[in-house]
Protein backbone atom coordinates (compact mmCIF):
# COMPACT_ATOMS: atom_id res chain seq x y z
CA UNK A 1 0.00 0.00 0.00
CA UNK A 2 1.46 3.31 -0.84
CA UNK A 3 2.01 5.07 2.16
CA UNK A 4 0.25 8.93 1.88
CA UNK A 5 1.31 10.66 4.59
CA UNK A 6 4.54 10.60 4.55
CA UNK A 7 5.18 14.26 6.34
CA UNK A 8 3.32 12.21 9.19
CA UNK A 9 6.64 10.32 9.12
CA UNK A 10 10.19 11.35 10.78
CA UNK A 11 12.50 11.23 7.58
CA UNK A 12 14.71 8.58 9.09
CA UNK A 13 11.94 6.12 9.58
CA UNK A 14 11.05 5.99 5.64
CA UNK A 15 13.48 3.74 3.89
CA UNK A 16 13.81 2.91 0.25
CA UNK A 17 15.84 -0.07 -1.14
CA UNK A 18 17.13 0.49 -4.65
CA UNK A 19 17.72 -2.88 -4.97
CA UNK A 20 15.44 -5.56 -3.05
CA UNK A 21 14.63 -8.90 -3.59
CA UNK A 22 12.01 -10.72 -1.02
CA UNK A 23 11.30 -14.52 -2.00
CA UNK A 24 12.50 -13.82 -4.97
CA UNK A 25 9.84 -11.19 -6.35
CA UNK A 26 11.91 -7.91 -7.17
CA UNK A 27 10.40 -4.82 -5.08
CA UNK A 28 13.19 -2.23 -5.36
CA UNK A 29 12.16 1.70 -5.94
CA UNK A 30 10.37 4.47 -4.40
CA UNK A 31 6.71 2.87 -4.18
CA UNK A 32 7.93 -0.24 -1.67
CA UNK A 33 9.40 2.14 0.93
CA UNK A 34 9.10 0.87 4.54
CA UNK A 35 8.32 2.43 7.05
CA UNK A 36 11.33 0.84 10.05
CA UNK A 37 9.78 0.48 13.50
CA UNK A 38 9.74 3.50 15.99
CA UNK A 39 9.80 1.91 19.36
CA UNK A 40 12.15 2.20 21.90
CA UNK A 41 14.22 -0.46 22.28
CA UNK A 42 17.03 0.58 25.05
CA UNK A 43 17.27 3.11 28.71
CA UNK A 44 20.44 4.24 29.34
CA UNK A 45 20.83 2.97 32.82
CA UNK A 46 22.94 5.77 33.85
CA UNK A 47 21.76 9.27 32.75
CA UNK A 48 19.87 10.53 35.56
CA UNK A 49 22.73 10.01 38.06
CA UNK A 50 24.40 11.63 35.25
CA UNK A 51 22.30 14.57 35.24
CA UNK A 52 21.22 14.46 38.91
CA UNK A 53 25.24 14.91 39.49
CA UNK A 54 25.69 18.11 37.79
CA UNK A 55 24.41 21.51 39.34
CA UNK A 56 20.68 22.08 39.35
CA UNK A 57 20.18 18.63 38.44
CA UNK A 58 19.86 17.05 42.41
CA UNK A 59 16.29 16.88 42.65
CA UNK A 60 15.11 15.22 39.24
CA UNK A 61 13.86 11.76 41.06
CA UNK A 62 11.61 13.42 42.80
CA UNK A 63 9.33 14.21 39.29
CA UNK A 64 5.80 12.24 39.36
CA UNK A 65 4.36 13.71 36.22
CA UNK A 66 2.43 15.68 36.88
CA UNK A 67 3.42 18.73 33.82
CA UNK A 68 2.55 21.62 36.27
CA UNK A 69 6.11 23.46 34.82
CA UNK A 70 5.13 22.79 30.99
CA UNK A 71 1.53 24.60 32.12
CA UNK A 72 3.92 27.34 34.13
CA UNK A 73 6.19 27.65 31.09
CA UNK A 74 7.07 30.65 29.48
CA UNK A 75 8.97 29.15 26.93
CA UNK A 76 6.32 26.92 26.13
CA UNK A 77 3.97 29.40 25.73
CA UNK A 78 5.83 30.26 22.55
CA UNK A 79 6.80 26.77 21.39
CA UNK A 80 4.82 23.87 22.22
CA UNK A 81 7.37 21.51 21.87
CA UNK A 82 9.37 23.31 24.93
CA UNK A 83 7.82 20.23 27.14
CA UNK A 84 10.07 20.10 30.49
CA UNK A 85 7.58 17.59 31.87
CA UNK A 86 8.35 15.38 28.99
CA UNK A 87 12.10 15.82 29.12
CA UNK A 88 12.54 14.92 33.04
CA UNK A 89 10.37 11.84 32.32
CA UNK A 90 13.18 10.35 29.30
CA UNK A 91 15.83 11.38 31.89
CA UNK A 92 14.81 9.44 34.80
CA UNK A 93 14.33 6.77 32.63
CA UNK A 94 16.77 7.16 30.09
CA UNK A 95 15.59 7.62 26.46
CA UNK A 96 18.69 9.26 25.51
CA UNK A 97 18.15 8.64 21.63
CA UNK A 98 14.72 11.26 22.06
CA UNK A 99 16.06 13.83 24.43
CA UNK A 100 18.84 14.24 21.64
CA UNK A 101 16.50 15.31 19.16
CA UNK A 102 15.42 17.94 21.13
CA UNK A 103 19.13 18.94 22.17
CA UNK A 104 18.49 22.63 20.19
CA UNK A 105 15.93 24.04 22.17
CA UNK A 106 16.59 22.64 25.67
CA UNK A 107 19.07 25.15 26.39
CA UNK A 108 16.67 28.17 25.62
CA UNK A 109 15.17 27.85 29.29
CA UNK A 110 15.01 31.60 30.12
CA UNK A 111 15.39 30.82 33.27
CA UNK A 112 12.06 32.95 34.87
CA UNK A 113 11.47 29.87 37.61
CA UNK A 114 7.80 30.00 37.33
CA UNK A 115 7.75 26.33 36.94
CA UNK A 116 10.61 26.15 40.21
CA UNK A 117 7.44 28.30 41.80
CA UNK A 118 5.17 25.68 40.31
CA UNK A 119 6.30 22.28 41.18
CA UNK A 120 4.55 20.67 43.86
CA UNK A 121 7.79 18.29 44.14
CA UNK A 122 10.30 20.57 44.82
CA UNK A 123 12.13 19.12 41.41
CA UNK A 124 13.50 22.49 40.50
CA UNK A 125 12.68 21.60 36.35
CA UNK A 126 14.56 25.07 36.26
CA UNK A 127 17.71 23.54 37.46
CA UNK A 128 17.23 20.81 35.87
CA UNK A 129 17.11 22.66 32.54
CA UNK A 130 20.63 23.80 33.53
CA UNK A 131 22.04 20.59 34.09
CA UNK A 132 20.75 18.88 31.07
CA UNK A 133 22.07 21.76 28.99
CA UNK A 134 25.17 21.45 31.08
CA UNK A 135 25.02 17.70 30.71
CA UNK A 136 24.73 18.03 26.50
CA UNK A 137 27.64 20.12 26.07
CA UNK A 138 29.67 18.30 28.21
CA UNK A 139 28.85 15.23 26.39
CA UNK A 140 29.43 17.11 22.93
CA UNK A 141 25.98 16.93 21.76
CA UNK A 142 25.84 20.63 21.79
CA UNK A 143 28.13 23.44 21.25
CA UNK A 144 28.35 25.94 24.21
CA UNK A 145 25.37 27.76 24.65
CA UNK A 146 24.89 31.60 24.41
CA UNK A 147 24.38 31.69 28.16
CA UNK A 148 27.46 29.76 29.03
CA UNK A 149 29.35 31.54 26.65
CA UNK A 150 28.50 34.59 28.50
CA UNK A 151 28.63 33.14 31.65
CA UNK A 152 32.67 32.55 30.59
CA UNK A 153 33.15 35.67 29.65
CA UNK A 154 32.04 37.43 32.59
CA UNK A 155 33.42 35.25 35.13
CA UNK A 156 36.86 35.29 33.05
CA UNK A 157 37.16 38.73 33.94
CA UNK A 158 35.83 38.66 37.37
CA UNK A 159 38.77 35.78 37.95
CA UNK A 160 41.07 37.42 36.40
CA UNK A 161 41.04 41.35 36.98
CA UNK A 162 38.58 40.84 40.23
CA UNK A 163 36.03 43.08 38.16
CA UNK A 164 34.27 43.18 35.09
CA UNK A 165 34.29 45.81 32.65
CA UNK A 166 30.72 45.67 30.81
CA UNK A 167 31.62 47.48 27.67
CA UNK A 168 34.05 44.44 27.43
CA UNK A 169 31.96 42.42 28.44
CA UNK A 170 29.26 42.88 26.12
CA UNK A 171 32.05 42.77 23.10
CA UNK A 172 33.49 39.82 24.03
CA UNK A 173 30.14 38.09 24.04
CA UNK A 174 28.97 39.30 21.28
CA UNK A 175 32.54 38.18 19.39
CA UNK A 176 32.37 34.29 20.50
CA UNK A 177 28.63 34.29 19.42
CA UNK A 178 29.67 35.50 16.07
CA UNK A 179 26.98 38.55 16.82
CA UNK A 180 27.38 42.18 14.62
CA UNK A 181 28.61 44.53 17.35
CA UNK A 182 26.49 47.16 16.19
CA UNK A 183 22.96 45.87 17.52
CA UNK A 184 20.38 48.43 17.05
CA UNK A 185 19.22 48.39 21.11
CA UNK A 186 23.09 48.61 22.24
CA UNK A 187 23.33 51.77 19.54
CA UNK A 188 20.26 53.49 21.03
CA UNK A 189 21.87 52.89 24.19
CA UNK A 190 25.24 54.38 23.51
CA UNK A 191 23.03 57.09 22.12
CA UNK A 192 21.00 57.87 24.60
CA UNK A 193 23.91 57.52 27.55
CA UNK A 194 25.99 60.03 24.68
CA UNK A 195 23.46 62.66 25.24
CA UNK A 196 21.61 62.41 28.73
CA UNK A 197 24.73 61.47 30.07
CA UNK A 198 26.97 63.71 32.70
CA UNK A 199 30.34 64.28 31.37
CA UNK A 200 32.19 63.40 34.48
CA UNK A 201 30.74 59.86 34.23
CA UNK A 202 31.06 59.31 31.08
CA UNK A 203 34.98 60.17 31.29
CA UNK A 204 35.02 57.89 33.92
CA UNK A 205 33.19 54.65 32.11
CA UNK A 206 36.11 55.66 28.89
CA UNK A 207 38.83 55.81 31.15
CA UNK A 208 37.91 52.52 32.55
CA UNK A 209 37.92 50.78 28.99
CA UNK A 210 41.50 52.19 28.06
CA UNK A 211 42.53 51.87 31.79
CA UNK A 212 40.95 48.25 32.61
CA UNK A 213 41.45 48.33 36.49
CA UNK A 214 42.32 46.09 38.71
CA UNK A 215 40.96 44.81 42.15
CA UNK A 216 44.41 44.85 44.16
CA UNK A 217 46.32 41.94 45.60
CA UNK A 218 43.59 39.88 43.46
CA UNK A 219 46.72 37.05 42.79
CA UNK A 220 45.89 35.51 45.92
CA UNK A 221 42.13 35.28 45.42
CA UNK A 222 42.44 34.31 41.51
CA UNK A 223 44.41 31.29 42.66
CA UNK A 224 41.97 30.16 44.91
CA UNK A 225 39.22 30.76 42.51
CA UNK A 226 40.77 29.27 39.91
CA UNK A 227 41.64 26.60 41.79
CA UNK A 228 37.65 25.89 42.84
CA UNK A 229 36.70 25.99 39.32
CA UNK A 230 38.95 23.44 37.82
CA UNK A 231 37.90 21.29 41.13
CA UNK A 232 33.95 21.63 40.45
CA UNK A 233 34.42 21.23 36.81
CA UNK A 234 36.76 17.74 37.13
CA UNK A 235 33.61 16.97 39.10
CA UNK A 236 31.12 17.33 36.42
CA UNK A 237 33.06 15.70 34.25
CA UNK A 238 33.65 13.18 36.25
CA UNK A 239 29.62 12.76 37.02
CA UNK A 240 29.20 12.75 32.70
CA UNK A 241 32.21 10.14 32.45
CA UNK A 242 33.94 12.58 30.43
CA UNK A 243 37.27 12.64 29.61
CA UNK A 244 39.35 16.03 29.25
CA UNK A 245 38.53 20.03 29.56
CA UNK A 246 36.31 21.80 27.35
CA UNK B 1 -20.06 -19.42 76.34
CA UNK B 2 -18.58 -22.77 77.35
CA UNK B 3 -17.86 -24.61 74.03
CA UNK B 4 -15.15 -23.54 72.22
CA UNK B 5 -14.90 -21.55 69.31
CA UNK B 6 -13.64 -23.51 66.22
CA UNK B 7 -10.82 -21.08 63.79
CA UNK B 8 -10.86 -21.91 60.45
CA UNK B 9 -7.67 -21.03 59.31
CA UNK B 10 -3.80 -20.86 61.14
CA UNK B 11 -2.68 -17.64 59.24
CA UNK B 12 -2.62 -14.28 60.56
CA UNK B 13 -6.30 -13.49 61.10
CA UNK B 14 -6.97 -17.14 62.60
CA UNK B 15 -3.41 -16.35 64.96
CA UNK B 16 -4.73 -13.26 66.00
CA UNK B 17 -8.24 -14.39 66.59
CA UNK B 18 -7.17 -17.70 68.42
CA UNK B 19 -5.02 -15.14 70.74
CA UNK B 20 -7.14 -12.60 71.40
CA UNK B 21 -9.59 -15.62 72.21
CA UNK B 22 -7.50 -17.38 74.67
CA UNK B 23 -6.66 -13.99 76.45
CA UNK B 24 -10.13 -13.87 76.92
CA UNK B 25 -10.35 -17.06 78.98
CA UNK B 26 -11.95 -18.78 75.90
CA UNK B 27 -11.75 -21.95 74.73
CA UNK B 28 -10.39 -22.31 71.04
CA UNK B 29 -10.08 -25.17 68.20
CA UNK B 30 -7.94 -23.96 65.29
CA UNK B 31 -8.10 -26.04 62.10
CA UNK B 32 -4.99 -25.69 59.80
CA UNK B 33 -5.19 -27.97 56.74
CA UNK B 34 -1.41 -27.34 56.21
CA UNK B 35 1.52 -28.86 58.28
CA UNK B 36 2.39 -25.72 60.13
CA UNK B 37 0.72 -22.30 61.21
CA UNK B 38 1.37 -19.09 59.74
CA UNK B 39 -0.60 -18.85 56.47
CA UNK B 40 0.52 -17.16 53.53
CA UNK B 41 3.65 -15.15 54.95
CA UNK B 42 5.65 -18.48 56.64
CA UNK B 43 3.81 -21.17 53.68
CA UNK B 44 4.79 -19.17 51.00
CA UNK B 45 8.33 -17.75 52.51
CA UNK B 46 8.00 -13.97 52.22
CA UNK B 47 10.82 -12.35 53.27
CA UNK B 48 10.91 -8.87 54.76
CA UNK B 49 7.00 -7.52 55.85
CA UNK B 50 5.06 -3.93 55.22
CA UNK B 51 5.31 -1.30 56.51
CA UNK B 52 7.46 -3.22 59.85
CA UNK B 53 10.36 -4.50 57.77
CA UNK B 54 10.91 -7.19 60.05
CA UNK B 55 11.42 -11.23 58.96
CA UNK B 56 8.06 -12.93 58.02
CA UNK B 57 9.86 -15.94 60.03
CA UNK B 58 9.88 -13.89 63.08
CA UNK B 59 7.51 -11.78 62.58
CA UNK B 60 4.39 -14.06 62.35
CA UNK B 61 6.69 -16.76 63.67
CA UNK B 62 6.04 -14.82 67.38
CA UNK B 63 2.30 -15.07 66.23
CA UNK B 64 2.36 -18.75 65.76
CA UNK B 65 4.69 -19.30 69.03
CA UNK B 66 1.85 -17.53 70.88
CA UNK B 67 -0.61 -19.34 70.14
CA UNK B 68 0.87 -22.75 69.49
CA UNK B 69 0.91 -24.87 72.90
CA UNK B 70 -1.13 -22.48 74.67
CA UNK B 71 -3.42 -23.78 76.97
CA UNK B 72 -7.30 -23.61 76.06
CA UNK B 73 -6.02 -23.86 72.51
CA UNK B 74 -6.31 -27.24 70.43
CA UNK B 75 -4.06 -27.06 67.49
CA UNK B 76 -4.92 -29.35 64.47
CA UNK B 77 -3.06 -29.63 61.59
CA UNK B 78 -3.14 -31.15 58.54
CA UNK B 79 -6.85 -31.07 59.22
CA UNK B 80 -9.65 -29.94 56.79
CA UNK B 81 -13.04 -29.41 57.48
CA UNK B 82 -15.74 -31.52 55.85
CA UNK B 83 -18.95 -31.13 57.07
CA UNK B 84 -20.74 -28.20 59.67
CA UNK B 85 -23.78 -28.94 61.16
CA UNK B 86 -26.02 -27.62 64.11
CA UNK B 87 -27.74 -24.63 65.73
CA UNK B 88 -25.67 -21.47 66.84
CA UNK B 89 -24.18 -22.10 69.71
CA UNK B 90 -24.20 -25.66 69.03
CA UNK B 91 -22.46 -26.57 65.93
CA UNK B 92 -20.77 -29.97 65.20
CA UNK B 93 -17.43 -29.74 62.67
CA UNK B 94 -16.63 -32.92 61.06
CA UNK B 95 -12.83 -32.88 60.37
CA UNK B 96 -11.88 -35.07 57.07
CA UNK B 97 -10.36 -37.97 59.49
CA UNK B 98 -13.71 -38.31 61.03
CA UNK B 99 -12.98 -36.62 64.14
CA UNK B 100 -15.81 -34.44 65.35
CA UNK B 101 -15.93 -30.97 67.04
CA UNK B 102 -18.63 -29.14 69.28
CA UNK B 103 -18.61 -25.24 69.06
CA UNK B 104 -20.61 -22.41 69.85
CA UNK B 105 -19.66 -20.64 66.67
CA UNK B 106 -16.99 -20.25 64.52
CA UNK B 107 -14.64 -17.75 62.76
CA UNK B 108 -13.43 -18.08 58.82
CA UNK B 109 -10.20 -16.71 58.39
CA UNK B 110 -9.49 -19.01 55.24
CA UNK B 111 -7.50 -16.83 53.51
CA UNK B 112 -6.77 -15.84 49.41
CA UNK B 113 -5.09 -17.81 46.91
CA UNK B 114 -2.39 -16.25 44.87
CA UNK B 115 -2.92 -15.59 41.60
CA UNK B 116 -1.59 -18.26 38.94
CA UNK B 117 0.43 -16.34 36.22
CA UNK B 118 -0.16 -19.24 33.67
CA UNK B 119 -3.32 -17.48 33.21
CA UNK B 120 -1.64 -14.64 31.79
CA UNK B 121 0.69 -16.31 28.68
CA UNK B 122 1.33 -13.03 27.03
CA UNK B 123 3.56 -12.45 29.82
CA UNK B 124 5.71 -15.19 29.32
CA UNK B 125 5.02 -16.80 32.84
CA UNK B 126 5.78 -20.78 32.45
CA UNK B 127 7.16 -19.91 29.22
CA UNK B 128 10.62 -18.01 29.96
CA UNK B 129 12.25 -19.23 33.41
CA UNK B 130 13.33 -15.92 34.29
CA UNK B 131 10.12 -14.79 34.10
CA UNK B 132 9.11 -15.02 37.92
CA UNK B 133 6.65 -13.79 40.35
CA UNK B 134 6.50 -11.21 43.25
CA UNK B 135 6.54 -14.59 45.38
CA UNK B 136 9.33 -16.41 43.91
CA UNK B 137 11.73 -12.69 44.73
CA UNK B 138 10.27 -13.33 48.53
CA UNK B 139 11.27 -16.18 48.29
CA UNK B 140 14.97 -15.53 46.27
CA UNK B 141 15.56 -13.08 49.51
CA UNK B 142 14.18 -15.00 52.45
CA UNK B 143 16.27 -18.17 51.37
CA UNK B 144 19.57 -15.53 51.59
CA UNK B 145 20.68 -16.85 48.09
CA UNK B 146 19.67 -13.32 46.62
CA UNK B 147 18.58 -12.09 43.54
CA UNK B 148 19.83 -14.45 40.77
CA UNK B 149 17.71 -15.49 37.33
CA UNK B 150 16.66 -19.14 37.30
CA UNK B 151 17.84 -19.65 34.18
CA UNK B 152 21.47 -19.63 34.76
CA UNK B 153 22.01 -18.14 38.45
CA UNK B 154 23.58 -14.76 37.06
CA UNK B 155 22.93 -11.34 39.04
CA UNK B 156 20.19 -9.65 36.67
CA UNK B 157 21.24 -6.38 35.59
CA UNK B 158 18.20 -5.14 35.06
CA UNK B 159 14.71 -6.42 36.54
CA UNK B 160 11.27 -5.07 35.20
CA UNK B 161 8.26 -5.72 37.80
CA UNK B 162 4.50 -6.02 36.19
CA UNK B 163 1.94 -4.50 38.40
CA UNK B 164 -1.71 -5.79 38.17
CA UNK B 165 -0.91 -9.16 36.83
CA UNK B 166 -4.02 -11.23 37.78
CA UNK B 167 -5.86 -7.48 39.02
CA UNK B 168 -7.56 -5.13 37.39
CA UNK B 169 -8.25 -7.49 34.56
CA UNK B 170 -12.15 -8.29 33.08
CA UNK B 171 -10.46 -10.12 30.51
CA UNK B 172 -9.72 -12.84 33.27
CA UNK B 173 -12.68 -12.01 35.40
CA UNK B 174 -10.98 -10.43 38.41
CA UNK B 175 -12.26 -6.36 38.33
CA UNK B 176 -10.88 -6.33 41.75
CA UNK B 177 -7.60 -4.28 42.99
CA UNK B 178 -5.50 -6.62 44.83
CA UNK B 179 -4.73 -3.54 47.23
CA UNK B 180 -1.23 -5.01 48.33
CA UNK B 181 1.16 -5.13 45.30
CA UNK B 182 1.95 -1.62 44.42
CA UNK B 183 3.68 -1.61 47.90
CA UNK B 184 5.23 -5.00 48.22
CA UNK B 185 6.11 -4.57 44.63
CA UNK B 186 8.13 -1.32 45.67
CA UNK B 187 9.35 -3.28 49.09
CA UNK B 188 10.57 -5.63 46.50
CA UNK B 189 12.29 -3.45 44.48
CA UNK B 190 13.85 -1.31 47.08
CA UNK B 191 15.42 -5.26 48.69
CA UNK B 192 16.90 -5.84 45.25
CA UNK B 193 18.31 -2.87 45.16
CA UNK B 194 19.95 -2.97 48.76
CA UNK B 195 20.92 -6.78 47.74
CA UNK B 196 22.37 -5.76 44.18
CA UNK B 197 23.08 -2.42 44.03
CA UNK B 198 23.83 -2.51 39.98
CA UNK B 199 20.74 -4.37 39.47
CA UNK B 200 18.40 -1.38 37.93
CA UNK B 201 14.50 -1.91 38.54
CA UNK B 202 11.92 -0.58 36.57
CA UNK B 203 8.39 -1.21 37.82
CA UNK B 204 5.73 -0.55 34.88
CA UNK B 205 2.54 0.42 35.84
CA UNK B 206 -1.38 1.63 34.94
CA UNK B 207 -1.67 3.59 38.61
CA UNK B 208 0.46 3.20 41.45
CA UNK B 209 -1.51 2.30 44.93
CA UNK B 210 0.45 2.77 47.63
CA UNK B 211 -1.97 4.03 49.97
CA UNK B 212 -1.75 6.15 52.97
CA UNK B 213 1.75 6.39 55.13
CA UNK B 214 2.98 4.18 51.88
CA UNK B 215 3.37 7.08 49.69
CA UNK B 216 6.01 8.26 51.25
CA UNK B 217 8.17 5.58 52.76
CA UNK B 218 7.70 3.13 49.28
CA UNK B 219 6.54 5.05 46.46
CA UNK B 220 9.02 7.95 47.09
CA UNK B 221 11.71 5.72 48.92
CA UNK B 222 11.95 3.71 46.20
CA UNK B 223 12.94 6.42 44.20
CA UNK B 224 14.42 8.98 46.08
CA UNK B 225 16.81 6.79 47.85
CA UNK B 226 16.84 3.79 45.66
CA UNK B 227 16.52 5.08 42.01
CA UNK B 228 13.69 2.42 41.25
CA UNK B 229 12.34 3.88 37.91
CA UNK B 230 8.49 3.56 37.08
CA UNK B 231 7.40 3.75 33.86
CA UNK B 232 3.36 4.10 33.12
CA UNK B 233 2.90 1.42 30.67
CA UNK B 234 0.79 -1.37 30.16
CA UNK B 235 2.85 -4.42 29.08
CA UNK B 236 1.63 -6.13 25.88
CA UNK B 237 3.68 -8.85 25.64
CA UNK B 238 6.88 -11.04 26.93
CA UNK B 239 8.94 -12.54 24.38
CA UNK B 240 12.89 -13.78 24.40
CA UNK B 241 15.48 -12.79 21.63
CA UNK B 242 17.44 -15.80 22.92
CA UNK B 243 19.92 -13.91 24.87
CA UNK B 244 17.38 -11.84 27.43
CA UNK B 245 13.87 -11.24 27.86
CA UNK B 246 11.86 -8.46 25.61
CA UNK B 247 9.45 -6.52 27.26
CA UNK B 248 6.81 -4.96 24.77
CA UNK B 249 4.29 -2.24 25.34
CA UNK B 250 3.24 1.34 25.37
CA UNK B 251 4.90 4.33 27.16
CA UNK B 252 1.47 6.13 27.49
CA UNK B 253 3.10 9.41 28.65
CA UNK B 254 5.26 9.59 25.26
CA UNK B 255 3.21 7.52 23.33
CA UNK B 256 5.54 5.53 22.21
CA UNK B 257 6.08 1.38 21.80
CA UNK B 258 9.08 0.14 23.93
CA UNK B 259 10.83 -2.67 23.37
CA UNK B 260 13.08 -3.18 26.00
CA UNK B 261 15.26 -6.16 26.53
CA UNK B 262 15.23 -7.24 30.70
CA UNK B 263 16.99 -9.91 32.68
CA UNK B 264 14.56 -10.93 34.51
CA UNK B 265 10.44 -9.79 34.49
CA UNK B 266 8.27 -10.58 38.10
CA UNK B 267 4.65 -10.62 37.82
CA UNK B 268 3.22 -8.70 41.14
CA UNK B 269 0.77 -11.06 41.64
CA UNK B 270 -2.68 -10.20 42.79
CA UNK B 271 -4.84 -11.85 45.57
CA UNK B 272 -7.45 -14.33 43.96
CA UNK B 273 -10.44 -15.83 46.13
CA UNK B 274 -9.19 -19.04 48.16
CA UNK B 275 -9.54 -21.58 45.72
CA UNK B 276 -12.10 -23.66 48.25
CA UNK B 277 -13.65 -20.73 48.51
CA UNK B 278 -17.03 -22.87 46.46
CA UNK B 279 -16.22 -25.89 49.00
CA UNK B 280 -16.18 -23.61 52.16
CA UNK B 281 -19.41 -21.60 50.84
CA UNK B 282 -21.28 -24.97 50.93
CA UNK B 283 -19.85 -26.50 53.77
CA UNK B 284 -20.14 -23.80 55.76
CA UNK B 285 -23.37 -22.32 54.57
CA UNK B 286 -21.61 -18.94 53.82
CA UNK B 287 -22.59 -16.67 50.90
CA UNK B 288 -19.84 -15.45 48.27
CA UNK B 289 -19.50 -12.01 47.57
CA UNK B 290 -19.62 -11.49 43.04
CA UNK B 291 -15.99 -11.55 43.11
CA UNK B 292 -15.77 -14.77 44.68
CA UNK B 293 -14.48 -13.77 48.48
CA UNK B 294 -16.77 -14.77 51.67
CA UNK B 295 -19.61 -12.05 51.89
CA UNK B 296 -19.64 -9.75 54.76
CA UNK B 297 -23.43 -8.93 56.21
CA UNK B 298 -22.17 -5.48 56.85
CA UNK B 299 -19.84 -2.77 56.89
CA UNK B 300 -20.16 -1.14 59.87
CA UNK B 301 -22.88 -2.14 62.19
CA UNK B 302 -21.65 -5.89 62.61
CA UNK B 303 -18.22 -6.34 61.73
CA UNK B 304 -17.30 -10.15 60.60
CA UNK B 305 -20.78 -11.70 60.37
CA UNK B 306 -21.72 -13.40 57.56
CA UNK B 307 -25.55 -14.36 56.48
CA UNK B 308 -25.07 -17.38 59.13
CA UNK B 309 -25.70 -16.69 62.83
CA UNK B 310 -22.36 -17.49 64.72
CA UNK B 311 -20.27 -18.00 61.73
CA UNK B 312 -17.74 -14.99 61.70
CA UNK B 313 -15.22 -14.29 58.91
CA UNK B 314 -12.04 -11.81 59.13
CA UNK B 315 -8.96 -11.26 57.04
CA UNK B 316 -8.22 -12.06 53.29
CA UNK B 317 -11.21 -14.69 53.13
CA UNK B 318 -13.24 -11.15 52.77
CA UNK B 319 -11.04 -10.21 49.72
CA UNK B 320 -7.59 -8.31 49.08
CA UNK B 321 -6.06 -7.53 52.59
CA UNK B 322 -2.79 -6.62 54.31
CA UNK B 323 -1.31 -8.53 56.90
CA UNK B 324 -2.00 -5.89 59.59
CA UNK B 325 -5.82 -4.94 58.70
CA UNK B 326 -6.40 -9.22 58.75
CA UNK B 327 -4.91 -9.28 62.49
CA UNK B 328 -7.33 -6.07 63.43
CA UNK B 329 -10.03 -8.05 61.56
CA UNK B 330 -9.03 -10.96 63.34
CA UNK B 331 -9.84 -9.48 66.86
CA UNK B 332 -12.91 -7.63 65.72
CA UNK B 333 -14.25 -11.36 64.35
CA UNK B 334 -12.83 -12.87 68.16
CA UNK B 335 -14.66 -10.09 70.04
CA UNK B 336 -18.03 -10.69 67.90
CA UNK B 337 -17.77 -14.42 68.77
CA UNK B 338 -17.39 -13.60 72.11
CA UNK B 339 -20.36 -11.55 72.85
CA UNK B 340 -22.30 -13.66 70.34
CA UNK B 341 -25.53 -15.07 72.28
CA UNK B 342 -27.66 -17.48 69.78
CA UNK B 343 -31.25 -16.13 69.37
CA UNK B 344 -33.72 -17.37 71.48
CA UNK B 345 -31.20 -18.89 73.90
CA UNK B 346 -31.39 -15.77 75.97
CA UNK B 347 -34.80 -16.27 77.12
CA UNK B 348 -34.58 -20.05 77.83
CA UNK B 349 -31.41 -18.51 80.59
Amino acid sequence: MPIHEKSLIRKENLVENESLVIDGVDVSGHWSTFITGRSLTDYNDDMQDEIAALPGGENIHRCWQCGSCTNACTVNAVNPEFNPRYWIYLIRLGMEEELLRDKDIIWQCVSCNKCTYACPRDVVPEGVMKATAHWLELKGHTPKSPSTEFDEEFSGQVIKTGKIEESRVIMNFFRRTEQPLAQPWLVALIKGLAFRFPVFYLMRMGMAVVRRPRTRNWAKSRRAINEYVQEVEAANRAAVGAKGGH
Amino acid sequence: MTKPVLIVGGGPAGLSAAHALASAGQKVVLVEKEDRLGGAPILDGYAKLVPSHEWAKDAIGAMVDRVQGREGVDVRLNAQVQSFEGEPGAFTATLKDGTKIEAGSTILTTGFTHFDSVNKPEWGFGTFPDVVTTVQVEQMISSGKGIRCPSDGRVPDRVAILLCVGSRDRQIGREWCSKICCTVSANIAMEIRELSPKTNVYIYYMDIRTFGLYEGDYYWASQEEHKVKYIKARIAEVTSDGKRLLVKGEDTLIKRPVSIPFDMVVHAIGMDPNVDNMTISSVFGVDLNKYGYIAKQSTYAHLAETNRPGVFVAGAATGPETIDDSIAQGQAAAMAALNFKPAGKVAAE
